[in-house]
């Protein structure tokens, strides 16, 4: 027992600050957030015609979670629920993995598993801290919302709910650390199942039953696989029903008993999914310099390719819902063009929004591949490459290359999916222009961050992946959020992003385009050919 | 003979640290060269500029007559070069990574003949080609890159203490193959300080510390620098004959045993004294750059780790 208190604190003393800044961080937005949703949705009015249009377009449902009607705490359920469900269920797996598979991955779990503490302790402790985690932040949230002024009950039906999702994720980070011989693995597939769970909850809710009042929905069955989803059937602040929490509750026991098997016969270090046995000899691609780039990059591409094909398909196969909705109700079609502008058509502003969306993921991608330079560099392979006849300044212009080839891929699959999506809309031959031209229209902002990325790389080294994520963020926020919750327009102005053309009404204004696209050209044509003068900067 | 690499009064600054500090180096061709200093001395510094992956501060230097900074890809289709620190992709296989290398230095026109080579190689040093990247060991990451040096011909050999991570029978394969490229006329520079490595291979050597070169020559020069160690069973009835013995140094006489150290340019002049004395259980040690070594920084040691100026 008292070792098991030694490695408890020990993870604590570890953590603290990180959880510390997790756990108060998501109540501080919960808090916030909430005060937020009273000023912009004081009037009940408000809120039935919001409800009303999210339930009519249901996308909207996928972002935001379960429609309960309209009093305050089920109001703001149903808008923030699944966020922090999120949050925790990111601070829950990479916890589990910090403190199992990154251990062991770095032999300091095995100085641990040669003293009397043993294999399972470690464990046991991992499981103990992580529930205290969850426990510490179901509790700040809850009285985040009583703060607020919401009933007590339903504010603790709440935390105990997000507590519940988290613990559920816990189990999992601990069964993928299991399963996989690195932590970057590990991560990799928990947070995959952590959005995969989100998603699916989003999909449960836009494909639910809404009732006759458009202020409810039942969710339909994808919500029943979702930790995320058993959360909102608690129906905090309606209900009150804790029930439907026994069954991420039973899946999180199961998961770690079998962690529990899985720790006790394999080996240290060794993990389920072993290496199999590769190649011996190169393929055709690893001929060249260039080539080295590609294959690098192929695995980065396919995740956020599949990101952007999803939302392509959604963009057009939900403006055939907003199509019936617009003619079963013209009332929902008058709330949607006060809420999104006059100009645009319902569904070329949707297409818009959706592309936008695109846009950032292919962002992501391209920064990645800036940020790929950076780690072959800091890494040391770049060096390998670089003492052959590579000149310094090609090696780079290849990432710029790869980087805009990576761009095209994910905005072209995104438009493709979207004329696949469109099948269904009424008047298909003219949304296939408008999907071309919505997803073409994000080819400049992502130069700008690909150039932004490598200008970066190229005289502050050591900043290239803390300035290229940061920069992405904060621009994706200030460019989709900015208008909405009416930040400055010179604040806005600054994301790349709020500078996209926008198809709308048959005319699009490609002068912010054409200027980000010369912005963009001008910083990776610089960063490339400082290189010429630019040492190796390995190490840090 | 031309001279391959040469250096003069090399600099070498990162931010207040002083690297290099008037390094002179000439590695002639053909010459298999060793390049020795304590830790932190500047060898791996002294590479990267010779390979243009970093740019020197001051001074000059050359390789094949050119600027390995401003030609430093055209001078990589002559050199080969193994980091000190081998770093390997996680996602490719040691064969991916040896093909994509001798690939870039353009070595696999004659496929057959490449083909080959890597394959002796692979046994030669006992390489699983087909294991990811992450899974190598680091002397396992080193023979990728000594494979991928070694199996595609070069004129100039850069090596960054090749040998530090693999085990000692790997290290006489090592050995056979520099053996090998010196026979074909290429060139080595080979950094170390595992002098015994050093002594077995090379034919000149230049010894550095804190950045300077000390002492450049070939193994036989630097062998009057030494001295050699001579021991013998002792006979207490002629500890003064013993004694008298002249050019000893550090002289011991220990339960039945006597030990001292003769310059080793002196050591002919006392072997009539020993055949005199009739001494028994001889033992001659030739001298090793060791003691070289440490009777270079032996003193100065200490100061050496903390050596920063301003
Ligand atoms: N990128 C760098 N930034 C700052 N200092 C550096 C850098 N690279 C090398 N140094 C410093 O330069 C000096 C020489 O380092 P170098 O790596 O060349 O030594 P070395 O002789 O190769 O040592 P070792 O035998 O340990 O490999 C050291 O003091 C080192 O700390
Ligand atoms: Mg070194």
């Amino acid at each position: 027992m008292t070792r098991l208190v030694v490695l408890l604190r020990q993870r604590i003393r570890r953590d603290r600050l990180q959880l510390a800044l997790w756990i108060v961080g998501t109540a501080l937005l919960a808090y916030a957030s909430i005060t937020a949703v009273y000023d912009t949705y004081g009037e009940e009015q408000d809120r039935r015609e919001i409800l009303g249009v999210a339930i009519a377009t249901r996308t909207i449902l996928v972002f935001r979670g379960t429609p309960n009607g309209v009093d305050d705490g089920a109001f703001a359920f149903f808008l923030l629920f699944a966020w922090l469900a999120l949050m925790g269920g990111l601070m829950s797996t990479f916890l589990a993995v910090r403190h199992t598979r990154a251990e062991e991955e770095q032999g300091r779990a095995e100085s641990i598993a040669a003293t009397p503490a043993g294999r399972i302790l470690p464990t046991t402790a991992t499981v103990v801290h992580g529930v205290l985690a969850n426990v510490a932040l179901g509790l700040l949230i809850a009285l985040a919302l009583i703060a607020n002024g919401l009933d007590a009950t339903g504010s603790f039906v709440w935390g105990a709910a997000i507590m519940v999702s988290g613990i559920a994720f816990l189990a999992f980070g601990l069964f993928a650390a299991q399963l996989f011989r690195t932590s970057r693995g590990a991560n990799g597939i928990s947070v995959a199942f952590v959005l995969a769970a989100y998603l699916l909850r989003g999909i449960g809710d836009a494909a639910g039953t809404p009732s006759d009042d458009l202020l409810q929905v039942t969710p339909a069955w994808p919500s029943w696989l979702s930790p995320i989803g058993y959360g909102q059937f608690t129906g905090a602040f309606v209900e009150n029903d804790l029930t439907p929490l026994l069954i991420p509750l039973a899946f999180a026991a199961a998961l770690i008993a079998l962690v529990f098997g899985l720790q006790a016969v394999r080996d240290q270090g060794a993990s389920l999914i072993a290496g199999r046995a590769g190649r011996a000899t190169a393929g055709p691609v690893l001929s060249s310099s260039f080539g080295l780039v590609w294959r690098l990059n192929t695995s980065i591409l396919l995740s956020w390719t599949a990101g952007a094909v999803a939302t392509g398909l959604l963009a057009t196969s939900l403006s055939s819902v907003v199509d019936q909705a617009a003619t079963d109700a013209p009332q929902v079609l008058e709330t949607l063009r006060r809420a999104i502008g006059s100009e645009a058509s319902i569904e070329e502003a949707f297409v818009a929004v959706f592309y936008g969306i695109v846009g950032v993921l292919a962002a992501c991608c391209a920064i990645q591949v800036g940020i790929r330079a950076r780690q072959e560099e800091a890494h040391g392979t770049a060096e390998l490459v670089l003492g052959t006849p590579v000149p310094r300044v090609r090696w780079l212009l290849e990432y710029w290359i790869v980087g805009t080839i990576v761009i095209v891929i994910v905005l072209a699959a995104a438009a493709l999916a979207g004329i696949a999506g469109a099948g269904s809309a009424s008047d298909p031959e003219s949304l296939i222009p408008n999907v071309f031209e919505a997803a073409a229209a994000q080819l400049p902002a992502c130069l700008v961050f690909l150039g932004l990325t490598l200008l970066v790389f190229a005289f502050l080294p050591r900043a290239t992946i803390p300035v290229g994520w940061t920069a992405v963020g904060v621009a994706a926020i200030l460019g989709t959020w900015g208008p909405i919750l009416q930040f400055p327009e010179w604040l806005v102005d600054l994301s790349p992003f709020a500078h996209s053309p926008v198809p709308a009404g048959g005319e699009t204004d490609w002068t912010g385009g054409f200027w980000m696209l010369a912005i963009g050209l001008a910083a990776g044509a610089a960063a490339v050919w400082s290189m010429r003068r630019r040492e190796l900067a390995s190490g840090g | 003979m031309t001279t391959v690499i040469s250096t003069r009064g090399l600099q070498k600054h990162f931010g207040r640290t002083i690297a290099l500090d008037g390094l002179d180096l000439t590695v002639e061709s053909g010459e298999i060269h060793g390049f020795l200093g304590p830790n932190g001395a500047g060898k791996t510094t002294t590479l990267r500029i010779l390979l243009g992956l970093a740019r020197a501060s001051g001074g000059e230097a050359t390789i094949f007559g050119r600027d390995p900074w401003t030609e430093a890809a055209d001078l990589h289709r002559r050199i080969a070069y193994v980091p000190g620190d081998v770093s390997i992709w996680p996602n490719l296989t040691g064969g991916e990574a040896i093909d994509l290398l001798s690939r870039l230095r353009g070595g696999t026109t004659d496929k057959a003949a490449y083909r080959k080579q890597k394959e002796r190689l692979c046994q030669v040093f006992q390489f699983d080609p087909r294991k990811k990247g992450r899974a190598y060991s680091k002397g396992n990451r080193q023979k990728v890159a000594l494979i991928a040096a070694f199996a595609t011909p070069a004129e100039l050999y850069l090596l960054d203490e090749p040998t530090s991570g693999i085990d000692p029978l790997m290290e006489q394969m090592f050995n056979r193959e520099i053996d090998q490229i010196a026979g074909d006329g290429s060139t080595v520079l080979l950094s170390s300080h595992i002098l015994s490595e050093v002594e077995e291979l090379c034919d000149r050597v230049s010894i550095i510390r804190a950045g300077r070169t000390v002492e450049s020559g070939t193994l036989a020069e630097l062998r009057h620098l030494t001295r050699t160690e001579i021991a013998f069973v002792h006979d207490p009835a002629r500890e003064a004959a013993v004694t008298a013995i002249p050019d000893t140094h550090d002289l011991v006489i220990d339960s039945g045993r006597v030990r001292f150290t003769v310059d080793s340019d002196r050591v002919a002049g006392v072997l009539p004294e020993l055949a005199r004395l009739e001494v028994r259980g001889l033992t001659v040690a030739p001298p090793s750059l060791e003691d070289l070594f440490l009777r270079h920084y032996g003193d100065e040691l200490a100061p050496v780790e903390v050596e920063v100026r301003a």
